[in-house]
């Protein structure tokens, strides 16, 4: 590659876009994978209906530095925990988690507490998810 | 195959160890280990032009493999934009619930600076699996159709996976992909015009072969809902390996993988000298670019460590 202006904000990132749950929904997933695919990411996608588990075991074998929760059916407390608790237990502790999808604002501290890194509702433009996504990314871990 | 009881697989650090191969770069990426005299593991390839189903294929051989108790890698490639270098990495998903086998491992990879259907740094990557005791590789390229030739020389079975569709590419293929392969699929096949094709590419490789010691490719006819087909190209592949096997094409393959390696390192390394040559080099004569290359190319790898 030629050194342009303006290398992508997530060059060499992999990231891990995972719908858990039970929603069968999954065009928001969908969208953010093309928006971060166009920052530069390698995106892989799991398709629908996703456990915890099966999203750390993914994680750890496609070796990402992010996991993105896309969980519209109301249960991302939960979700948000198994699925950080599933990645710790994995051996994969390291790697960010961001939650996206239909997330009340009281939902926020509770998720921020379990120590996820961004959370994103659709109200939210693309370009702001992947700056955020992006700056989370290259702070140094906690 | 599966007598002696074996440590489990160690995914983490597998995945952990794949993943630092493959940002390695100058001069990490030359000194791994030296590949092991002989493979531990039956490395297979699957190629063909794009949408043929060569991950719908991975998933039924993977899924026939693991039934058997074999241990399951499978290295699956998929573009990277060449202006952002973003990829969206989208065989995994065609492996179904068989992803979640306890023997399987599948790792995703963007192709990065490589061109010839493979990925940077997946030789190394290969070696590394062997390490953890796996039965079968499998390795499923980009998907460009005709440029994907790297392969040949990493896997001890080339599969090329076609499809109904595929009639007009099959002229273009005479030269190329279509001499590497050991084994060949007419995908789709409950599609109209599988038949055809088959015996389109049979009367191809025809035309070619004509010693009588050599491999002669099969060509199959499968489709994802026909398990006896996926039967039967699992057998094909099985009668591949049974097929050769004496010492000197053991070292020869090793070699080829060697030389491979060595030459796609190479590859990534003229790519990043040519980004940072000044661009006023490029206003000199083709030789004086040779010639700063070669310079800067010659600086390295030991000098910088
Ligand atoms: N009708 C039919 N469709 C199939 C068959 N096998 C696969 N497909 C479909 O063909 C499409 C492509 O299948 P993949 O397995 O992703 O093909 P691929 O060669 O891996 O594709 P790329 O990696 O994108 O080049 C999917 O929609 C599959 O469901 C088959 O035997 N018959
Ligand atoms: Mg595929």
């Amino acid at each position: 590659m030629t050194a342009t202006a303006g290398t992508p904000v997530l060059r060499g990132r992999r990231i891990l876009v995972a719908k858990p749950g039970l929603d069968g929904h999954d065009v928001g997933a969908k969208v953010i994978a093309l928006a971060l695919r166009d920052a530069g990411a390698e995106v892989i996608y799991t398709g629908l209906r996703k456990s915890p588990e099966q999203i750390a075991r993914v994680a750890v074998e496609e070796g990402v530095d992010a996991v993105g929760l896309s969980v519209l059916s109301g249960s991302h407390r939960e979700l948000a925990a198994d699925t950080i608790d599933g990645l710790r237990r994995a051996g994969a502790g390291h790697v960010r988690v961001f939650v996206g999808g239909t997330i009340p604002a009281e939902d926020f501290e509770y998720l921020r507490g379990l120590g996820v890194r961004g959370i994103y509702t659709s109200a939210m433009p693309l370009e702001e998810v992947v700056a955020s996504v992006a700056q989370a990314l290259a702070e140094r871990s906690p | 195959m599966s007598a002696a009881p074996r440590p489990p697989l160690d995914r983490a650090a597998l995945g952990r160890v794949l993943t630092r191969i493959a940002n390695a770069g100058d001069p990490a990426a030359w000194s791994g280990p030296v590949a092991p005299p002989a493979r531990g593991a039956r490395r297979i390839g699957l190629t063909g032009p794009p949408g043929t189903g060569k991950s719908t294929l991975v998933r039924a051989l993977a899924a026939g493999s693991l039934a058997q108790g074999r241990r399951v890698g499978v290295i699956a490639v998929d573009p990277s934009s060449p202006y952002t270098l973003g990829a969206i990495l989208g065989d995994r998903i065609r492996m179904g619930e068989v992803a979640d086998h306890p023997e399987l491992f599948f790792r995703s990879l963007a192709s990065r600076s490589a061109h010839d259907g493979l990925a940077d740094n997946l030789p190394g990557m290969l070696s590394a699996m062997e390490r953890h005791d796996f039965d079968e590789l499998l390795v499923e390229t980009v998907g460009t159709g005709q440029a994907d030739v790297g392969v040949r020389a990493l896997v001890d079975c080339v599969v090329l996976v076609l499809m109904p569709e595929s009639g007009d590419q099959i002229q273009a293929m005479k030269a190329g992909i279509l001499e590497i392969a050991d084994v060949l699929v007419v995908n789709k096949a409950d599609l109209p015009g599988a038949a055809r094709i088959a015996a389109e590419v049979k009367d191809t490789l025809r035309l070619r072969r004509s010693r009588a010691w050599e491999w002669v490719p099969p060509v199959l006819l499968a489709s994802r809902d026909d398990a006896d087909s996926c039967f039967a190209l699992a057998r094909a592949i099985d009668a591949r390996f049974a097929w050769r096997g004496d010492a000197d094409d053991e070292t020869a393959r090793r070699r080829a993988g060697t030389a491979y390696h060595a030459k796609s390192l190479l590859h990534q390394r003229i790519e990043t000298l040519l980004g940072e040559l000044p661009p006023e080099t490029f206003d000199l004569p083709l030789r004086e670019v040779h010639r700063a290359l070669v310079t800067r190319l010659s600086a390295d790898p030991d000098a910088v460590d």
